[in-house]
């Protein structure tokens, strides 16, 4: 079994089973599909940065630095007005995302602690600023994205992205294989060494290891289910733009990693749906939302030692 | 690019430069002696332009509002050391991370309730209203000048209080040994509390001298935060040498490139900061 608390299984049973259900109750509510279509998304995204900050030990703050990359290569990619295959586009996007993180790797992983903080945000920083500069990237606006993939295999086709519902559950997918590839890593070999190298980064070199390079391959999976995720935001919303690739957004996916409990994967979906739950109440409760917002994230650090996952687990574990 | 413009660039990118150590040198400050990463740090920066506008407002005066603003900063970061800082000492650094980043939302919406989200403008106060003749053709505010001088007064002041006083000598222990510190019967908490005040203050003193140069809007202090951060890297994480070096590399760097490279100003600095971290992965200055 790979999810080895019984928390952990009884929050992910309730979760895929009211996911599964939620477009039955919504499906004449378009704006609530495609706002959990959203959450899902994000899921994914933090996800990967949770697995990144949380096990591997890397904090970034340039996480949106591959969000903003998915959409970006989908379109410079693909041709404008023609409906290009899912499937093929997104192994070819990760593939290139992941050379990208492989070199992006190489550099920052020169430093460490709170360098490698600072050092992620200045990349992300400094794409960010490129695609704002550019004008063949479309600049602030960024650029559009005419014609959905279709999503055919061997020419079966299930899945019409036009279609709100249909997209929602392949960002369901998205979250499943995620969490599933995220945990089958961290059970194997590979990523016992890699939670080695956290905890005890000395004694797994004098094992052998080569800690920098475990570190760059679990960088490098990391941030290309990052750009996934980009990808499916990007062709939800038929736009990529700077705003993708912000701090802001990498420092939103790391508060939503650690409110929902750091490292725990499962928590990644719980911080997210939190954080963006608050969120939407505030914002409808009151124009001054962030107040609350503030409010609501210092009230949690204060009084949650571990994260919404860790109170969960005080609750259900024996 | 003429003698006389290249003359005014480095003036503008060292009076730049210096601003920028003075909002810098509180961030490294609270890191290196408390090794709390105070991401809404930026947030006290425009605390300080948006007090000082709004006493300029009521009282007319602006060394009364300076005053009257840099003050209430002191008290704030007591305040919020007292409240919340200290709740997350024992705690894992990403804590402080999501506290200070909801502080950060706290503060600008506070912003928005007070004041609106209105871009202000101080007036510059009428002492220090001219401009100095630079050469036959151009001249150089009075006030950019006088700003300059404030800093190199604080980065000065900051110096002697580190390297020369008793609280100095306290803040350096407790850099580099806070048990031992604490054992030798200093009441450790309470020097926190002083020095996590001083970093507040610091930035709002920067907000309150950039004030009648800029433009009050909301968002003002990410933007500074960040370039803070360049700065405070490529210095080397807590020492305030680092961040005096590292402050008027950057001021004098983003300056040219501006007049230099429109099209890439924005990203050059970063490029500097990374080429620097692989030249020397903990800054220039590191400990």
């Amino acid at each position: 079994m790979i999810f080895e608390k019984r928390t952990e299984r009884i929050f992910l049973a309730v979760f895929f089973v009211i996911a599964l259900c939620i477009p039955l109750f919504l499906e004449d509510n378009s704006f609530f599909v495609g706002k959990t279509t959203t959450v899902m998304i994000l899921a994914v995204f933090v996800m990967s940065l949770d697995f990144l900050v949380g096990r591997v030990g890397l904090v970034t703050l340039g996480h949106a630095l591959f969000y903003g990359l998915g959409g970006y290569l989908f379109v410079i990619l693909t041709p404008e007005y023609e409906a290009v295959n899912f499937w093929i586009y997104a192994i070819y996007i990760m593939g290139i995302s992941a050379l990208i993180a492989l070199v992006v790797g190489i550099v920052v992983l020169r430093t460490s602690g709170i360098y490698f903080i600072m050092i992620t945000l200045a990349i992300s920083q400094m794409a960010y600023y490129f695609f704002f500069d550019s004008l063949e990237f479309g600049g602030n606006d960024g650029l559009f994205i005419f014609m959905k993939p279709e999503t055919s295999i061997f020419g079966l086709n299930f899945l019409n992205l036009d279609n709100p519902t249909h997209f929602y559950y392949l960002s369901l997918l998205g979250v499943l294989i995620t969490l599933v590839a995220i945990k089958v890593i961290l059970r194997s070999r590979f990523g016992r060494i890699v939670e080695a190298t956290r905890l005890n980064p000395e004694r797994t070199e004098a094992l052998g290891y080569n800690i920098f390079a475990f570190r760059l391959i679990s960088y490098v999976i990391g941030s290309t289910l990052a750009a996934y995720a980009g990808l499916l935001f990007a062709l939800q919303y038929g736009y990529v733009n700077p705003q993708f690739m912000t701090w802001e957004m990498s420092g939103t996916a790391l508060v939503m990693s650690i409110l929902g409990g750091m490292g725990t994967i499962y928590g990644a979906i719980l911080g997210t749906i939190t954080y963006e739950g608050l969120q939407y109440f505030f914002e409808h409760m009151t124009e001054d939302w962030m107040l609350f917002m503030g409010g609501a994230i210092i009230l949690m650090v204060l009084l949650l030692r571990k994260g919404l996952a860790g109170y969960l687990e005080k609750l259900l574990e024996k | 690019m003429s003698t006389e413009l290249f003359f005014v660039q480095l003036i503008n990118g060292l009076q730049y430069g210096l601003l920028l150590f003075l909002i810098a040198s509180g961030l490294t400050l609270v890191f290196g002696v408390m090794g709390i990463l105070n991401l809404a740090h930026g947030s006290m920066y425009m605390v300080g332009a948006y007090l000082v506008w709004y006493f300029v407002a009521v009282t007319g005066s602006f060394t009364v509002s300076a005053i009257l603003s840099a003050v209430i900063a002191l008290g704030l970061g007591i305040l919020i050391e007292r409240v919340l800082i200290q709740r997350l000492y024992n705690r894992n650094h990403l804590d402080q991370v999501l506290l200070t980043i909801g502080m950060i939302f706290v503060f600008n919406s506070l912003q928005s309730i007070l004041w609106g989200n209105d871009p202000y403008g101080v007036a510059v106060p009428e002492a220090l209203s001219g401009s100095v003749p630079f050469t036959d053709n151009s001249s150089y505010p009075v006030y950019r000048i006088f700003a300059a001088m404030v800093c190199i007064a604080i980065a000065t002041a900051l110096y002697f209080i580190v390297s020369k006083t008793r609280l100095g000598m306290l803040i350096r222990a407790g850099e580099s040994n806070r048990e031992m510190v604490e054992a030798l019967g200093v009441n450790i908490k309470s020097l926190y509390t002083i020095v996590f005040a001083i970093g507040v203050m610091l930035a709002a003193i920067s907000g309150i001298i950039a004030a009648p140069m800029s433009s009050i809007v909301p968002g003002m202090g990410e933007s500074v935060l960040i370039t803070c951060f360049v700065v405070v890297v490529i210095g080397g994480m807590g020492s305030i040498k680092g961040a005096f070096v590292g402050a008027l590399l950057v001021g004098v760097i983003s300056t040219f490139a501006a007049v230099l490279m429109p099209t890439m100003s924005n990203m050059i600095i970063y490029i500097f900061m990374i080429l620097v971290l692989l030249v020397k992965p903990q800054g220039l200055f590191a400990k």
